[in-house]
């Protein structure tokens, strides 16, 4: 029976190790994310002058910004493109540094390495590597489709930026990947060889049904990271050339910072992050339906 | 875990974390007090601003907002060095952190304060913040520049702080070895005479004459803003343009700067003429700071991505956009003040009075002329101010103010955001050859158009 004291007792309980969390998660996500929601329901001159009221005028002009879709198709092919690359590479790593490779502590390393990088730092590290050291190993060694500088060129910038994103994440997504390999059990393995199953029929029909929880992880995190990506196209190709390598997180800050529309800014935040909420959402549900049991 | 049965420790507990969340809470709203104190500087005097009207030898504050945050300290000085002379206004400057994206002004107006000058750009001064400017028309200093800045209305609401100016810039030991003398920077006052020394150039050896980057800022705010020289106001022409009545795809002027930007960026003269486009910012100004290239397009703020070796020198070249050698917009570089200060109407008579004392400081003080020029290597929009920075494309800008070889500074007269981030991409895609210039002339109509 719980008397008045005892629930007070359990709210206490509750709060002291939930209040904390509780506290900054609301001063840092819940309150700025509703106050953000408020204010594309408002208009402001400058972020110092009082918010007017406009209705949902805000989000009518988001949807009427054709740039705006223009750049949220251009970040669904990236995504496309990095969550299946990174997920791949990822994998291939994890599985050649758990082989038994000599000196796969060194490689571990070496892979995750550029993970603790920046992504301003190492755009700009890899602005260097695109516009001069390829350019000029493409003229050295007389390799036609290298001499000129990547970012130059819309198609060869947008995998610029895709192969980037490659290299810093994918030694991330090995980690993940490496503790589900390991936690694979290494007894039903060895039935299976008994059985006859060859290293291929191994892999795909044992280990990776046996790590979809691993997978879940690192496709969520590759699709959110794709999706929020700004860094990294800010530092390497700052949108250009000619705007076509803009994805949609810089040009909701170009919306509201440079044009000075913070309220269709806003706007398109929030569109974005309910397209990002829905996607990820829904990347979750139907995959926790195909984790297996051993 | 047999404590949390304990109900002695338990209500213990309960307290500690009450506590915690009380404290944490109240350090909150502390901290959001302390924020908006912060902003006021320590030693904030006892007879401060927004006092009630009162007698002109009273003690005044001012607050100045100052957004080029690398001289700070030399504000801070300049405070000083002022209040020594003026011991009745005391000044409090306030610098905005060195990329800092949120302005001073707007946090310290957010907070209640009432700043009395505010450093704005131009564009600011004119739209964002037009109403809180106040009329100087009547200041001495107008006499002594023509780079105020003056609303639509003609009345003068900016003091020039800064100048700057763009053209094209040039590495004088590529080019004199080129013309074999010295070469003259106004020799060059055609397109034809221009691509006479591209060749002159070309034949001395160097295999790109130019190494121009055409970012877009670059291309779009200050290249292709130019045209709007050739009326003695370029607001004459956007406005032309905003009502639809100028025709570009025939306008001379307009279509003369493509040409020239054309011969600039071909594949014949310019280092990246097979590719123009595609972060190239760096290696354009190092190859003519090195003088592996002789020239390139940009402004007095270049030198330093120049990392030229010291005494090497540096100047520029107007922008040509006929053949006509007595066309003024061959001859004079485009110069203007990229920060202007206002004096905020919403200030006290007395704080907007110490304020206009303030500014004649700044022009006719030694000590004031010293700090703009000398101390903080800002090239001064007034010709009495017998200073000269130490950067040789400043210098060379200064010279143009000087002698009256300057025009408006074109990109002041356009929406600096919307022609970087609307016009950018078309201006980039004409260079690229992926649109023609009648598409190019509609996109600044329709641009133009839109702002109506």
């Amino acid at each position: 029976m719980l008397t008045e004291k005892n629930k007070l007792k359990r709210l206490g309980n509750q709060l002291f190790f939930t209040g904390p969390t509780m506290l900054f998660f609301a001063m840092a996500v819940l309150i700025p994310f509703i106050y953000g929601f408020y204010l594309t329901l408002t208009e402001m001159a400058t972020p110092s002058s009082p918010a007017v009221f406009k209705g949902f005028h805000n989000y009518v002009d988001a949807i009427r910004d054709t740039r705006f879709w223009d750049s949220m198709w251009l970040t669904i092919k990236y995504v496309g493109a990095t969550v299946v690359l990174v997920n791949v590479v990822g994998f291939a790593l994890s599985y050649l540094v758990t082989s038994g490779l000599r000196g796969q502590n060194f490689f571990r390393t070496a892979y995750f390495t550029p993970n603790l990088i920046g992504g301003l730092v190492l755009g700009y590290i890899w602005q260097f590597i695109f516009v001069q050291s390829l350019p000029s190993i493409g003229e050295k060694l007389g390799i036609e489709w290298l001499r000129l500088g990547w970012l130059g060129d819309e198609h060869m910038a947008f995998w610029a930026i895709v192969i980037v994103t490659i290299w810093q994440s994918a030694g991330y997504m090995m980690i993940i990947f490496i503790a589900g390999l390991i936690s694979v059990p290494k007894d039903m393995l060895e039935a299976a060889t008994i059985d006859g199953a060859n290293a291929w029929q191994r892999l795909t029909r044992m280990v990776m049904p046996m790590m979809i929880p691993a997978f879940v992880v690192t496709i969520f995190l590759s699709l959110k990271n794709a999706f929020m990506v700004y860094d990294l196209n800010f530092s390497l190709t700052e949108g250009g050339p000619f705007g076509s390598t803009e994805m949609v997180s810089m040009h909701v800050v170009q919306k509201a910072f440079v044009e000075y529309k913070y309220g269709v800014g806003q706007a398109e935040a929030i569109v974005l992050f309910v397209i990002v909420a829905l996607v990820t959402g829904f990347q979750v549900y139907f995959s926790k339906r195909m984790e297996v049991e051993a | 875990m047999n404590f949390l049965k304990d109900r002695k420790f338990n209500s213990k507990l309960g307290m500690v974390a009450l506590t915690a969340a009380l404290s944490v809470s109240l350090t909150a709203c502390g901290g959001n007090n302390n924020n908006n104190a912060s902003g006021s500087p320590a030693a904030s005097p006892a007879g401060s601003a927004s006092a009630s009207p009162a007698a002109n030898d009273k003690p005044v504050t001012i607050k100045i907002t100052n957004g080029k945050g690398e001289i700070a300290s030399q504000w801070e000085e300049a405070a000083k060095e002022f209040t020594a002379a003026n011991p009745n206004i005391k000044v409090e400057v306030y610098s905005a952190a060195v990329g800092d994206t949120l302005n001073v002004f707007d946090k310290m107006t957010a907070s209640g304060d009432t700043v009395t000058i505010a450093m704005f750009d131009p564009d600011a001064a004119l739209h964002k913040y037009a109403d809180i400017t106040s009329d100087l028309s009547n200041e001495k200093w107008n006499a002594d520049t023509e780079s105020a800045l003056k609303n639509a209305a003609g009345q003068v609401i900016g003091f020039p702080f800064a100048i700057e100016g763009f053209g094209l810039v040039y590495n004088q030991k590529v080019l004199d070895q080129a013309v074999g003398g010295t070469f003259d920077p106004s020799s060059i006052n055609t397109r034809d005479k221009l691509k006479d020394l591209l060749d002159k150039v070309k034949a001395s050896g160097v295999k790109y004459p130019v190494a121009y980057e055409t970012d877009d800022w670059s291309v779009a705010n200050h290249f292709s803003s130019q045209f709007l020289n050739q009326a003695e106001d370029p607001n004459t022409i956007s406005d032309q343009l905003k009502a639809g009545t100028l025709d570009l795809a025939n306008n001379a002027v307009w279509n003369g700067y493509y040409d020239t930007l054309d011969m600039l960026v071909s594949k014949d003269y310019n280092k990246y003429g097979e590719r123009p486009l595609g972060q190239y910012y760096d290696d354009a100004h190092l190859s003519v700071g090195k003088g592996e290239s002789a020239m390139l397009f940009n402004g007095n703020w270049a030198y330093d991505s120049l990392k030229a070796v010291a005494g090497d020198k540096f100047g520029f070249i107007p922008v040509p956009v006929d053949n006509n050698p007595d066309n003024p917009l061959n001859n004079k570089i485009a110069a203007g003040a990229t920060q202007v200060l206002v004096i905020n109407k919403n200030a006290t008579p007395e704080e907007q009075e110490a304020a206009k004392t303030f500014l004649n400081w700044l022009v006719y003080d030694p000590a004031g002329q010293d700090f703009i020029v000398n101390k903080s290597q800002v090239i001064s929009g007034f010709k009495n101010n017998p200073n000269t920075v130490t950067n040789p494309l400043g210098a060379a800008i200064a010279d143009a103010v000087k002698n009256g070889k300057t025009m408006p500074f074109t990109t002041n007269y356009v929406t600096a955001s919307d022609y970087q981030t609307i016009l950018g991409p078309d201006i980039q895609k004409y260079i690229a050859g992926k649109e023609t210039r009648a598409d190019l002339a509609k996109a600044f109509e329709t641009y133009y158009k839109s702002k109506q």
